[in-house]
């Protein structure tokens, strides 16, 4: 490595190997930081990157690298980049693929891949990554020659980015990293221009408001992603209709928001999902109708016609047929509709008294701390820089339903994948992209050993990063399931030989500390979020304490099962 | 019943298996599948394709073909009665 690193670097100033190439097409490209692990065949690409203006974040498992590069994307809506050998290097960065897929994450992936001279001929460490990760794509490269590098970066930033993002792979075999190629030169990247918007749609979308009597207002990621929360807060505010949020739709009508009524589908709120069940009308931005959202597709708003406006037109019927499709810009249409408040005092009145009745409670009876109320108050008092970085399980729900959300961004969370292991690398990303942000990582004691490694990371660059682990020593959430569907046959989550967190964390040389009364809730949060550096809070919740509201599964959204404080 | 894809993609690497993983991935079997070379760094496939089930569109099929990067032309054809 060092002859060859050498031999570049006395090559004239036009003359770069494949690799070095590659980490001038970043730097060109506005990349500030990447995450990544080397080895064997993305050595050329490590030795590249050394002399470059990158930061190169060392994860220390490449899943970590891909979801750190995912939550990179969607905390700053440039492109998030991770880096990983072949072989074993590419296929651990699969799962953050599907989950930036899932999730409409700007990502881009490069992997080493063996010689072109072996491929093809099981050489050591190869796999066929871009065969592997074709349904896991948006697009995917493998680079033969380095001339093609340039544009092929150029290409990969954009795709990754534009429309509906999302992430793109680009395999690099070594040899063609280390040949020397001339500095190329770098297409200017197409600005895409939006498409027209589709006056006719727009105005049936218009005629459809206006005649509407019950409409809600049904928010998704893509309001985000589109850059549209601004428009979507006029547009609620302008007509007064009431508002529900998908997973990843929170945050873009702040949850505090009068109009906002909560998420629906699985485990949303009472009041958010009877409004769609009643509703004449859904104005569907930037969302799917993904299956824990809707519950039953055929008792799901059952009365209700549909405009749905997205950036992806493959989006448009694919699970419930809409009256008017408006595919583009969403800000953009959303500025053209709602121009007269349409007349719907009544449903207002009727969605606000149901919004009031079915309000969570907090004054759970014990001196046990009481997950919901906790993280209610850690979100309020970290305030508008609040985000929140979640793991999946009962958790990731409780933060949904409780946590305050002022801005679409403060909410990362592995919704479409549900990957546990998300949530520390992804709150990793967040902080480090956003340091001035108060990145709080919420996880449970299953989620946390999927990716626990990344503490290592949390302390050698000094991430401030606040971790709420929430020890219910199962895995909760399955732990649920099996006790309200599979007749208490618990089968295989009892973790009540958890390590013990608090020396864990110590051990990575991350401060840490427990919480198991209700009491010490207040300090605790005022500790973590006073800690200068990554810090862990080790807090004991009750086993037994489940998610409520719940649609059981095969349901519809209507047919929620209900919690009391005495089943808890 | 069998309906007709014809799409003209890029002749790059893993466009052809992009295009035939996501027709069957997206809940159709692939009956016909003929393939040539075009003269313009592209290749003509067509396919012939039957639903799984009655829960698939074709339509949406359709959009989700042409939204694939490299896929440069489609046009969803006729229906065949088999
Ligand atoms: C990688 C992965 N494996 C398995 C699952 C299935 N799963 C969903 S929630 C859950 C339990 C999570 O336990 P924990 O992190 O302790 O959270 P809790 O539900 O207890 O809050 C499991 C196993 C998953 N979502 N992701």
């Amino acid at each position: 490595m060092n002859a060859q690193s050498a031999h570049v670097r006395v090559e004239p100033a036009q003359r770069l190997s494949g690799a070095g190439l590659m980490v001038r097409a970043l730097e060109r490209l506005g990349v500030t930081t990447v995450f990544g692990y080397p080895g064997g065949a993305i050595m050329p690409l490590y030795d590249a990157l050394a002399g470059s203006g990158i930061r190169h974040i060392l994860v220390r498992h490449e899943q970590a690298a891909a979801f750190a590069a995912d939550a990179w994307g969607r905390t700053t809506g440039e492109v998030g980049v991770c880096i990983a050998t072949s072989g074993p290097g590419a296929t651990n960065l699969i799962t953050g693929l599907a989950n930036a897929m899932m999730d409409s994450a700007p990502m881009v992936a490069i992997t080493g891949q063996v010689g072109t001279a072996v491929m093809g001929t099981d050489a050591f460490q190869e796999v066929d990554i871009l065969g592997m990760t074709l349904p896991v794509v948006k697009h995917s490269y493998v680079v033969r020659d380095p001339a093609d590098i340039p544009r092929v970066m150029v290409e990969a930033f954009e795709i990754a980015a534009m429309g509906r993002p999302g992430p793109v792979l680009i395999d690099l075999p070594k040899d063609v990293a280390s040949a020397l190629t001339d500095d190329g030169y770098f297409p200017a990247p197409d600005r895409p221009v939006a498409p027209e918007l589709d006056a006719g749609a727009v105005e049936a979308a218009e005629r459809e408001i206006q005649a509407a009597e019950r409409p809600v207002l049904y928010v998704g990621g893509g309001v985000g992603l589109a850059g549209a929360t601004r428009a979507l807060r006029a547009f609620a505010e302008r007509t007064g209709i009431p508002a529900i949020a998908t997973l990843k739709g929170l945050g873009a009508l702040p949850t505090g928001h009068p109009q906002h009524l909560g998420m629906l589908g699985m485990h949303g709120a009472r009041a958010a999902n009877e409004a769609v069940h009643d509703a004449d009308l859904l104005i569907v931005c930037g969302a799917r109708f993904d299956d824990r959202a809707t519950g039953r597709l055929d008792t799901f708003a059952p009365g209700a016609r549909v405009i749905h406006i997205d950036a992806d037109p493959a989006e448009i019927g694919k699970l419930r047929a809409a009256q008017v499709a408006v595919t583009g810009d969403l800000g953009a249409t959303l500025d053209r509709l709602g121009r007269t408040a349409p007349a719907i005092g009544s449903w207002i009145a009727r969605t606000q008294a149901a919004k009031a009745a079915h309000a969570a409670h907090y004054d759970a009876p014990g001196d046990d701390v009481y997950a919901p109320a906790l993280l209610k108050a850690i979100s309020e008092a970290a305030g508008d820089r609040f985000v929140a970085a979640c793991d999946v399980g009962q958790h990731q729900m409780w933060a949904a339903q409780h946590c305050r959300f002022s801005r679409p961004r403060a909410h990362l969370t592995s919704a479409g994948l549900g990957a546990m292991g998300y949530g520390l690398p992804a709150g990793i990303a967040a902080k480090l992209a956003r340091p001035g942000d108060e990145v709080v990582v919420i996880t449970g004691d299953g989620s946390i050993m999927m990716n626990i490694q990344e503490l290592a990371t949390a302390r050698r660059y000094g991430v401030a990063v606040k971790i709420l682990l929430l020890d219910n020593s199962r895995l909760g959430l399955v732990r649920q399931w099996q006790e309200l569907f599979y007749d208490r046959n618990y089968s295989e989550i009892d973790l009540s030989d958890n390590p013990d967190f608090v020396k864990v964390a110590e051990a990575f040389g991350v401060e840490a500390f427990r919480i198991s009364l209700r009491e010490e809730v207040g300090p605790g949060i005022e500790r973590l979020l006073a800690a200068e550096g990554p810090c862990l809070a080790h807090v004991m919740i009750d086993p037994e304490h489940n998610v409520w509201p719940l649609v059981p599964p095969g349901k519809g959204n209507i047919e929620m099962m209900h919690h009391s404080f005495k089943r808890m | 019943m069998i309906r007709t894809i014809n799409c003209e993609i890029d002749r790059a690497e893993g466009s052809l298996q992009r295009l035939i993983g996501l027709v069957e991935r997206r809940g159709f079997h692939i009956d016909v599948l003929e393939m040539e070379a075009e003269g313009n760094g592209g290749r003509r496939v067509a396919l012939g394709v039957r639903a799984r089930d009655s829960g698939r569109c074709f339509d949406v099929l359709g959009r989700q073909i042409d939204r694939l990067i490299g896929v440069r032309r489609i046009a969803a054809g006729r229906e065949m009665a088999v």
